[in-house]
């Protein structure tokens, strides 16, 4: 019985002790997986996620049965959970993106290539949001927040080889949407 | 790093450049402000709730015994419409921890 298992079982017959060290183990991966879905500009939003995920958790956890993994089981719900949220705050204006608060204390470059850079990010940026869910998470998790395809596919809930086919067919689907918007990235 | 066409490396390049930002994280005391919630949600009915769900429901069964009573209802019907009821709602838990072992994990 691993660890998680013991805690589940502790947490189950009341033990809240038990309950807040499955929430230490697993706050952070649940938190990345919700921010990876809906994005750098609603990181606030995935912070509200990751505290519903675990407020549903803990009512529901007398029924877990322990036939998925502890850890499997609660990136489901955050999966889902994410991705209401992103359906309903996708109207909402976003916050302010700290990729450009970076880029501004950055060196800047001439202003007609800082242009075209701004361009080609915003429809790049664009680009992803057309993707599946689960590619544009893919994306975010190995791209911006420096997941391994191993930490990708536990999140996502699939073996790694799928998450590797996941992150070739976003490349590929991106490079063909680039290449639609006159950007080439050859 | 996962296996590349050769046309995909331009593209990995341009993931990279463009979705480099700072990474955010969890503030420190999150763990402890939603154990705090969680507690909260576990808590039983207060004292005072109780209370008040108690003299709700007396005030409720005897203004209906009485309405009842007043067109002219016997004794009989009148207890087995009030404690039908009550005997269903107490038994509800027991139904549904009965029929428990039939579901199957899952939260949302």
């Amino acid at each position: 019985m691993d660890l998680d298992a013991q805690l589940v079982a502790r947490a189950q017959s009341g033990d809240q002790q038990a309950f807040a060290e499955l929430v230490r183990r697993h706050s952070a991966r649940v938190f990345r997986l919700a921010v990876s879905i809906l994005g750098r500009e609603f990181v606030p939003e995935a912070e509200d996620v990751a505290q519903e995920v675990f407020l549903k958790a803990h009512h529901a956890i007398q029924s877990f049965r322990g036939e998925a993994e502890f850890g499997s089981w609660i990136y489901r719900i955050t999966f889902n959970q994410a991705v209401n949220r992103k359906a309903r705050v996708r109207f909402r204006s976003r916050h302010v993106d700290e990729t450009a608060l970076a880029r501004a204390v950055a060196p800047e470059p001439a202003p007609d290539r800082r242009m075209e850079i701004a361009q080609r990010d915003a429809a790049l940026a664009e680009s992803i949001r057309n993707l599946p869910e689960v590619y544009q998470s893919a994306l975010r998790l190995y791209y911006w927040l420096g997941a391994g395809v191993g930490e990708v596919a536990a999140l996502l809930g699939v073996p790694e080889n799928t998450a590797k086919s996941y992150l070739h067919r976003a490349r590929k689907l991106l490079h063909a949407m680039l290449k639609e918007k006159g950007y080439s990235c050859d | 790093m996962t296996e590349m066409e050769p046309g995909e490396a331009g593209i990995d390049n341009l993931l990279r450049s463009s979705l480099a930002a700072p990474v955010p994280s969890l503030p420190p005391d999150f763990d402890q402000r939603l154990m705090r919630k969680v507690r909260r949600a576990s808590q039983p009915f207060g004292r005072y709730h109780r209370l008040l769900f108690a003299g709700y429901g007396v005030t409720s069964v005897v203004t209906s015994a009485a309405v009842m009573r007043g067109q002219g209802l016997h004794w009989g019907p009148i207890a087995l419409m009030v404690l039908g009821p009550l005997a269903l709602a107490a038994a509800l838990p027991w139904l549904r921890g009965a029929a428990r072992p039939a579901t199957r994990h899952s939260a949302g």
